[in-house]
């Protein structure tokens, strides 16, 4: 029984994990008053960029990197079209979406049908001692205790920092963060180019730890889920890992059910994480109050200097 | 010699062949493109192939097949059972050209259909993973519940059940044609569940992968993935449509093509063909699984012979009887002994 | 000598005008470049891409096909996208649509009564309406974020089509694989260009165009959408009601996607599959933006996105490129216009380098 507990743990912590990066990369981006609908497009090209370079090189880590910087390359598209020229955010997300998934299914070509050699992980070594969780833990990838510590890192910035609470400025007012002398411009450019690196790390995840093989559009929709997280965790970090899990979760515990007979029709079963996060969202935002607070007072609008 | 060189030209046999999903799927398709390699090896230049991936809504499918019947393609192949009833409305309307479709329903004056019994195969494999599963308790990852996959599910089972009749399978739905990360998730829940064995109908490499890093063992139903993982594949067999069609092909060419319906499992010329077995495979095994594949080919064994019930525990075949192939292939309930459910309520 | 990026006095008409052709014109720029980087001539590569699929009637027939539930979506989306209510669902919409649509079909096919196909019509609108009321109940009653939610209802819708095609929709003559049994001709839109698949849904986009011109730009509502969109704080003091722009914009733009799904059903379909839709609700969204959000604009905008749709079957006849090549030039395309749009407002003046000593 503890077995099975603890392996389902693991199984939703590996399911979640894609979504933790993912959503903190954009909660940083949101927090300064941007919203890049564009986070499935870049985890695709992430994904993509970062199998071709694993399948060279054979090392994860380069993959990774290189998938940070294509994430970062077309977050930096959207930053120029949406923050300098100040074109509608909503438009040229949904533009970088659609981009990405043509783009990595362009790209993914020369992959088809190529699997990753799986190498065993060298952190497994040093927990896999523990005590009833090292052997389930040894299992865990890299990426997965440094999604901790991404969230560790965020969540230290956004409530402990100086920097933080300019970030916050910047979302909520421009104009007299500006007027006091932050470079809003230079900080909503950093933010969104996290946001792409961080979704640029999930694509990695999916496609070269999660799943080792390269599929068009492997990614399904995980981008999108990302982004509703951000919202279902008010903007808030902790709840961002909350949401992870509980969508990792939900999708795990479905497919237990599944094994197990529940007679339940499996597309009802399937539809539940997406049933889940609208319900959430619903309780979250029924509070006008509660969402005022947190959502980015800016959150969408462009912001440009008036000289 | 102009006269001459126009003669070889229209010798040469224009194919078409349109595939559902995306080229970089490595289960159904890859299977099908196996058979296509195969084809155009076989008859080289003789031959000029027109491949189209990834079409897959409906109308768009309608309309490149007229695409390529218009732009002369005599013989014109689908690979999925969703283009079927595309093509029977098409085939009237190009009488000149040879439709053939592979899990199609039934042949019309110029539509042919191919489909293979997997259950066959599962059947066999069913062997293998009964003799070395430890807990009883079997993995199926399914992407839909379509009947090629229910009967694969059940075969697999009732191979399983013949030598271990406390034998049960768990089976999971992804309801996703192609999601690596999930199937990836479905063997988790599945060896959470004490699953040991885990064999599956997306046929991707994924399972075989999952499953051996979750440590148990994998069986490639409708595909073999021993390149893929280094220890975790017991046995697997492979749809081998190369026979239907080179067929098609040698048929067209020789001017004696008929739209047939070709059902085909294990054996020379079937669709059905089992490959690798693992060394950790005893050799006792591998002799009772060619037993039995020799007793399905000579036709003494039938895997849904009965007496058969269902989940439900309501008899299905009595015995003496085998189930019948048009009951086979719209299969749409589960053996007995199956854990997990359609959501049709079949 | 420095650039210098600076609001314009008024926004310029002619830039209003060329803002879409400019992004057309460097995407096919774009994309003579990609052919050339493939080996190819380009200008033949463009003749096959974009010309070659006009060349017959029925090609001529199938663009029109492509073309008319992009135009019938965007319509109705560029309705909310004035108000700032952003549908993502009209993929899901336009599901739903052929759920309520397809019941009817299905349950009265063999009747051949005339009144079949004009309740299939209302009942798809009525679908689709129905899912978009879900994000437009929620975002009003509960202040949740419309984007998500009918983001996430898509998701539903599709598996809820699923269900269904795999249970009980099923055809009892088809062994059980997932497809619904073929609709009777009652239930089918009648074929109004000899020769091809177009059908008289096409008319629906027709009609949506002219209602979508005269609603965005000759009525009171529609103005006052408009205000919304641009001034929310202002509208408000109007005396203009959110909600209200939250729910007509929502329910107008979910019965178009209903519509546009039973012009798939009852058009070149002619049957119930669990996928009815190559992307069509998210492709409006391209396509909305590309025709500026006016009806006129968005009909050229239609046309042009089809024919994108049909060069991808150029694109892998030809050069044996991935069908998704379609998305990364729409999404190219999106990003241009979007971009160019900007120099409605602002432009670019080069002004001399400042002093030194400036800080």
């Amino acid at each position: 029984m503890i077995d099975q507990l603890l392996s389902i743990l693991v199984a939703t912590l590996v399911a979640g994990t894609p979504l933790v990066y993912a959503a903190l990369g954009e909660l940083v981006v949101e927090r300064s008053g941007v919203l890049n609908l564009g986070v499935e497009g870049m985890m695709l090209t992430g994904a993509i960029v970062a199998f071709a370079v694993v399948a060279a090189t054979g090392n994860v880590w380069l993959g990774t990197g290189a998938a940070m910087l294509a994430g970062m390359a077309l977050s930096l598209v959207f930053a120029v079209l949406a923050i300098s020229l100040q074109a509608n955010q909503v438009a040229i997300g949904l533009a970088l979406a659609i981009f990405g998934t043509g783009l990595s299914a362009f790209l993914g070509q020369a992959y088809v049908g190529t699997a990753l050699v799986a190498e065993p992980s060298a952190l497994g070594g040093l927990v896999a001692g523990l005590p009833l969780v090292g052997p389930s833990l040894a299992r865990l990838h890299p990426l997965v205790y440094l999604s901790w510590l991404l969230f560790a890192g965020v969540w230290y910035l956004c409530r402990r920092t100086r920097a933080g609470l300019v970030l916050q400025a910047v979302g909520e007012a421009p104009a007299a963060a500006f007027a006091i002398g932050y470079p809003v411009i230079a900080i909503r450019y950093a933010a969104t180019l996290f946001g792409g690196a961080m979704a640029g790390v999930a694509g990695a995840y999916v496609s070269v730890v999660y799943a080792a093989l390269w599929t068009e559009g492997i990614t399904a929709g995980r981008g999108w889920i990302g982004l509703a997280l951000v919202v279902f965790a008010t903007w808030r970090p902790e709840r961002v890992m909350l949401g992870a899990y509980l969508f990792g979760g939900v999708s795990m515990l479905q497919l237990f059910a599944q094994g197990q007979g529940v007679a339940v029709p499996t597309e009802l079963m399937t539809a539940l994480p997406y049933l889940a996060t609208i319900l959430v969202l619903v309780l979250i935002s029924r509070d006008s109050t509660l969402i005022r607070l947190n959502v980015p007072a800016s959150l969408g609008k462009p912001f440009r200097a008036e000289t | 010699m102009p006269g001459i060189r126009g003669a070889a030209a229209a010798d040469v046999l224009k194919v078409g062949i349109i595939h559902l999903a995306a080229e970089s799927d490595t289960g159904w398709e890859a299977d099908q493109k196996r058979a296509s390699d195969a084809m155009e090896a076989a008859f080289k230049d003789r031959l000029k192939t027109t491949v189209l991936w990834n079409i897959f809504p409906p109308q768009d499918n309608e309309r490149l097949f007229r695409q390529l019947a218009t732009q002369g393609n005599k013989l014109i192949f689908g690979t999925s059972f969703s283009q079927y009833a595309i093509l029977k409305k098409l085939a009237p309307m190009f009488p000149d050209t040879r439709w053939e479709c592979c899990a199609g329903i039934e042949a019309t004056d110029n539509l042919g259909v191919f489909e293979a019994r997997a259950y066959e195969g599962t059947y066999v494999t069913g062997i293998a993973a009964a003799r070395m599963t430890k807990s009883n308790v079997l993995g199926w990852v399914g992407a839909y519940p379509v009947p090629q996959v229910i009967y694969s599910l059940n075969g697999f089972l009732q191979g399983a059940r013949s030598v271990n009749p406390d034998i049960v399978l768990k089976v999971v739905w992804a309801n996703a044609w192609i999601d690596p990360a999930k199937e990836k998730d479905a063997v988790a829940a599945l060896v959470a569940q004490g699953a040991d064995v885990i064999s599956g109908s997306p046929n991707t490499p994924v399972q075989a992968l999952a499953a051996e890093a979750a440590g148990v063992w994998a069986i490639g139903s409708t595909g073999d993935f021993s390149n893929y993982v280094k220890k975790a594949q017991l046995t697997s067999f492979v749809l081998d449509w190369s026979p239907a069609y080179i067929e098609s092909v040698q048929a067209t060419l020789d001017g004696t093509w008929k739209p047939t319906s070709r059902w085909r499992g294990l054996g020379e010329g079937g669709f059905c063909k089992m490959t690798t077995n693992s060394p950790e495979l005893p050799e006792s095994v591998v002799a009772e699984m060619k037993a039995a594949e020799d007793a399905i080919v000579a036709g003494k064994l039938h895997p849904f012979a009965g007496p058969l019930k269902d989940q439900s525990g309501k008899e299905r075949v009595a015995a003496g009887a085998v189930l019948a192939d048009a009951d086979i292939r719209g299969m749409n309930w589960l053996v007995e002994g199956v854990q997990g459910n359609l959501s049709n309520g079949g | 000598m420095r650039l210098v990026f600076e609001r314009r006095a008024a926004p310029s008409r002619l830039m209003a005008w060329l803002s879409p052709v400019i992004a057309v014109g460097v995407t096919l720029v774009l994309m003579l470049a990609l052919f050339a980087l493939a080996g190819r001539d380009p200008l033949a590569s463009l003749q096959a891409f974009m010309l070659t699929p006009l060349e017959s009637t029925w090609g001529i027939g199938e663009w029109l096909l492509k073309s008319a539930p992009l135009i019938l979506i965007a319509v109705g989306l560029a309705v909310g996208f004035r108000a700032g209510v952003w549908n993502i669902g009209a993929e899901g919409q336009l599901i739903v649509g052929i759920i309520f649509g397809g019941a009817l079909a299905l349950k009265f096919s063999a009747s051949g009564s005339p009144l079949l196909l004009p309740a299939i019509i209302l009942a798809g609108a009525a679908g689709g309406a129905f899912w978009a009321a879900i994000p437009a109940l929620l975002r009003t009653r509960f202040n949740a974020n419309e984007i998500l939610v009918s983001l996430m209802l898509n998701y539903v819708a599709q598996l809820w089509l699923t269900y269904l095609v795999f249970g009980p929709w099923r055809d009892p003559a088809g062994f059980n694989a997932p497809q619904s049994e073929p609709l009777g001709q009652a239930a089918l839109f009648p074929v109004v260009l000899e020769g091809s698949r177009l059908n008289a849904s096409v008319f629906l986009a027709l009609a949506a165009l002219v209602l979508g011109w005269v609603f965005l730009n000759r009525s009171y509502a529609g103005f006052q959408l408009r205000v919304i969109g641009l001034a929310e704080g202002a509208a408000r003091y109007a005396g203009f009601s959110v909600n209200r722009a939250v729910w007509i914009s929502l329910l107008a733009s979910g019965a178009a996607a209903g519509l546009a799904g039973v012009g798939e059903m009852s058009g070149p379909i002619g049957q119930i599959f669990p996928t009815m839709s190559p992307g069509y609700g998210f492709a409006a969204i391209i396509v909305a933006f590309l025709g500026r959000l006016s009806a006129v604009g968005i009909a050229f905008a239609g046309l042009l996105m089809g024919l994108l749709f049909l060069s991808g079957d150029a694109a892998q006849l030809e050069f044996g490129w991935p069908a998704s090549i379609t998305a990364l030039f729409q999404g190219l395309m999106l990003f241009l216009v979007v971009a160019a749009d900007v120099f409605i407002t602002y432009r670019i003046r080069l002004l001399p380098r400042l002093p030194r000593s400036a800080p």
